[in-house]
């Protein structure tokens, strides 16, 4: 997997970032984030239980981000 | 994996009517509403054509064995048989150029997305531009998300119609 972002930042002189490069598509991912907030702040689940399956996801996806 | 289907909840009032993902999904009320606007909005966002997507959502459909996602037509980007059968063998070359681009990149996001390079990336921003590539990729992790929800919960295939509404 590259080490250098694939997809430069929708604005100037900041970070190639989640934020920054899906900002290419602000309207939608506005919904995304929406949806990512829903799914963390509200529900039944206990957020340290969501967040243990956050990081065992991501160590099982190698996702370093 | 059960082989009998999870029971949807009755949809809430003030929802459309809706498949039984959205009909699983009612448990969390606020959850689906989002869900359903982020999800119709890759659809209609514009940046990728419709034709594209829905080449991408039923090629990830084959490579998961997810009947229930297979069984939906989207109503504005039928798919022929034969269309059908080459996403069910992989057979991209009859894919017009940029559609080959999208498939290449759907056929590794389930099962090897470390394997896509900076090549596919720049291939997709050079076919969609950057939003477009953006829309792309963030439609291929929910086409593959969708397949595996309907999977584990052991969602029963329904009429196509009821899910097709999920789409447009």
């Amino acid at each position: 997997m590259s080490s250098t972002p694939r997809v430069k930042p929708a604005v100037d002189n900041v970070p190639a970032d989640f934020g920054s490069v899906t900002a290419h598509a602000a309207e939608q991912m506005a919904h995304f984030f929406d949806l990512y907030a829903e799914f963390w702040q509200r529900g039944v689940v206990a957020a340290e239980v969501k967040e243990l399956t956050r990081l065992r996801n991501a160590r099982i996806t190698d996702c370093g981000y | 994996m059960s082989d009998t289907p999870l029971s949807p909840k009755p949809l809430i009032e003030g929802l459309p009517a809706g498949s039984q993902l959205e009909g699983v999904l009612a448990h969390r009320p606020e959850l689906l509403e989002r869900y359903r606007q982020f999800y119709l909005g890759l659809w209609q966002s514009g940046f990728v054509p419709v034709r594209t997507l829905e080449l991408c959502r039923v090629r990830t459909a084959y490579i998961h064995g997810a009947e229930a996602e297979l069984a939906i037509d989207h109503p504005d980007a039928p798919l022929d048989t034969a269309t059908r059968e080459s996403l069910a063998a992989g057979t991209l070359t009859s894919f017009a150029a940029s559609e080959q681009v999208a498939l290449e990149l759907a056929e590794q996001m389930p099962f090897n997305h470390h394997g896509i390079t900076d090549a596919q990336v720049h291939q997709a921003v050079s076919a969609f531009g950057e939003a477009g590539a953006v829309t792309l990729l963030t439609a291929l992790a929910f086409f593959d998300v969708t397949c595996r929800l309907k999977l584990v919960w052991s969602l029963a295939v329904e009429p196509a119609q009821q899910q097709a509404d999920l789409l447009v």
